[in-house]
């Protein structure tokens, strides 16, 4: 055991040595590592159990009650999650999230990047363009879709004016529905390309580091 | 009452009224004024009581509506009077007799909201009595036809204590409280997710397109024909007449979503624009990467984020234990 404490000390004192090129920095807080995963694994939850609500599906015979319990549940911890990592952008002042009106012009060569018209992506902060406005997204659609299921949650009793503004309820349901697709087309998209773009991004979502390119490389 | 746009289906429907009896109502219990259905007289005799009413009994009638308020053509589509030469629309006298009315109310689904008459496209542009009066409160009895006992119950109860609690759309609560879903004989099939696959069938109707979760009535515990039987009860799912949107958002009736119109006329069911839409991302995801492994990016990409360091771990064996221990049962050897 002793043994093993040690070499582990070995290793980190190896790591620590500049063993790296450039320099090693924090790049996803603690915060906003808790809030990625809790948020993925209950808006998992949610979308799945929106979708077996909207429509039952005939290989899977589960009881409606639960479904619609894990629905309720999962919404009530993603939005725990959300209201973490609000916090968390206000103490921290952290604007990554937020889309800039200079980014948006680079918008196009983002895109010529993806379209494969340019070899190199235009240079963007934390996040490019494309990724502050699918997160933002993200966002508006994930309290929009909460509001409305808290308003069908209470059956027309709170949140009236909320009903009287969609149209009803089966009106508030088709949106939530398009919401959830919404979602399900841009999931995928998002896991593709923090796959494919740059894999030390996605380990910084675990470890929270990240290595920094020396500046004469990049 | 008055009649507008409307197929005269709350009438045929209130004359199913059992106790009391559609007599009774008529001869000891209202006094019924004006009705095209009802009257014997006919003509200006006929229209005469209405504006008798009007000018006479000022703040002390009930003007009950039946049938959309028909915009298009400045009303003109529809015309439900004669008077001093001209043609009377029904906008025109909803509003002249409405505004001096005790109590408006609007039956069927047709006055309430719209109703059928407002359909996709809603060529007369039609719309339920409440945007006609906006400096009124209409009591909406609303259905696809409204249940007697829902109009009859509406009015007794405004002429013995006057306005019924109203919910969310003007409806009376005591009909419209709960959903069709909150009291269905069939709720303890959907909680345990048991579905009918057809129409026909005795499980619950959800996946049928049952609108019970979103239609507020009472039709489970009150139901129709004499108490007789409901939708529910003869197994075809509930199409949610009650609601404003009815039937658009409604319909297809078997179907869990309504379809979306398109510019062109035509509609498009929901679920197939959300599995087009999911379709198209994969179709384009699963062309990238094609794209990106054929121009070399993924591998580019990959390399570039995982360098190594400069020089790598390596580790070296330093010792090796080897630990000796006696056999236990070495004697017996
Ligand atoms: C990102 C957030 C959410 C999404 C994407 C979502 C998605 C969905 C979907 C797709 C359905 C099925 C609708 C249909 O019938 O087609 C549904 C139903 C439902 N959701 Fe949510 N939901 C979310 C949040 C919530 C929250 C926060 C609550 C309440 C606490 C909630 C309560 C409900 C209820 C009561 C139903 C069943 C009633 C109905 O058919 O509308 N949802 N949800
Ligand atoms: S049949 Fe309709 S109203 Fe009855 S439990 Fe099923 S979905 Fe609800
Ligand atoms: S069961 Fe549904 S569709 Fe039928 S009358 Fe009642 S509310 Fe209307």
């Amino acid at each position: 055991m002793k043994k093993k404490k040690e070499l582990r000390k070995t290793i980190f004192k190896e790591l620590q040595r500049g063993n790296v090129e450039g320099e090693i920095i924090l790049f996803q807080p603690l915060w906003v590592r808790i809030f990625h995963w809790g948020f993925a694994l209950s808006l998992t939850g949610i979308l799945l159990s929106g979708l077996e609500l909207h429509k039952p599906a005939k290989f899977f015979a589960v009881s409606y009650g639960d479904m619609f319990k894990i629905h309720v549940i999962s919404s009530w911890f993603a939005l725990g999650f959300v209201a973490l990592r609000c916090t968390d952008a206000i103490l921290r002042r952290d604007q990554s999230l937020i889309p800039k009106l200079r980014d948006i012009k680079l918008f196009p060569k983002l895109l010529a990047y993806y379209l494969f018209l340019r070899s190199a992506p235009p240079p963007n902060r934390k996040y490019n363009i494309g990724q502050r406005l699918v997160y933002s997204s993200w966002l508006l659609l994930f309290l929009i879709a909460s509001l409305l299921g808290l308003s069908s949650y209470w059956q027309g009793e709170h949140l009236i004016w909320l009903w009287r503004l969609v149209g009803g309820f089966q009106r508030l349901r088709w949106i939530k529905f398009m919401i959830t697709i919404y979602f399900l087309a841009t999931i995928p998209l998002h896991i593709y390309l923090s796959m494919t773009e740059n894999l030390s991004h996605l380990q910084a979502m675990v470890s929270g580091y990240e290595r920094k390119p020396p500046p004469e490389k990049s | 009452m008055i009649e507008t746009g409307t197929c005269t289906g709350d009438s045929i429907s209130f004359d199913n009224i059992w106790t009391p009896t559609f007599s009774d109502i008529f001869s000891n219990i209202l006094d019924w004024r004006y009705d095209w259905s009802m009257n014997q007289a006919q003509g200006n005799a006929a229209y005469q009581v209405l504006l008798d009413t009007y000018s006479k009994l000022p703040n002390e009638y009930i003007l009950l509506v039946q049938g959309s308020m028909i915009h298009s053509d400045s009303g003109h589509y529809d015309h439900v009077a004669y008077e001093q030469g001209k043609l009377i629309t029904g906008i025109d006298l909803v509003r002249r007799i409405g505004l001096k009315a005790k109590y408006v109310v609007a039956i069927g689904s047709c006055a309430t909201f719209g109703g059928p008459v407002s359909g996709y496209p809603n060529p007369t542009r039609s719309t339920g009595v409440q945007d006609v009066l906006p400096e009124r409160r209409v009591i909406n009895v609303s259905g696809c036809p409204a249940h007697p006992d829902w109009i009859m119950g509406t009015l007794l109860h405004l002429a013995l204590y006057g306005e019924p609690e109203l919910e969310k759309y003007g409806r009376p609560k005591m009909f419209y409280g709960e959903t069709i879903h909150n009291r269905c004989p069939r709720r303890y099939y959907y909680d345990q997710g048991i579905f009918a696959t057809d129409i026909g069938q005795k499980e619950c109707l959800y996946r049928v397109g049952c609108k019970g979760p979103v239609t507020y009535a009472d039709c489970p515990i009150r139901r129709w024909n004499d108490r007789l039987n409901w939708p529910i009860g003869c197994n075809t799912p509930c199409i949610g007449c009650t609601e404003p949107g009815y039937p658009d958002l409604m319909s297809p009736f078997t179907v869990h979503s309504p379809d979306i119109p398109l510019p062109g006329g035509t509609k498009i069911a929901t679920d197939s624009v959300a599995l087009g839409v999911l379709g198209f991302t994969s179709a384009a995801i699963i062309g990238h990467v094609a794209a990106s492994l054929y121009k070399g990016r993924i591998q580019r990409n990959l390399l570039k984020s995982t360098v190594r360091g400069k020089h790598r771990l390596s580790l070296i064996k330093v010792k090796t234990f080897h630990i000796y221990r006696v056999k236990k049962n070495a004697k017996k050897e």
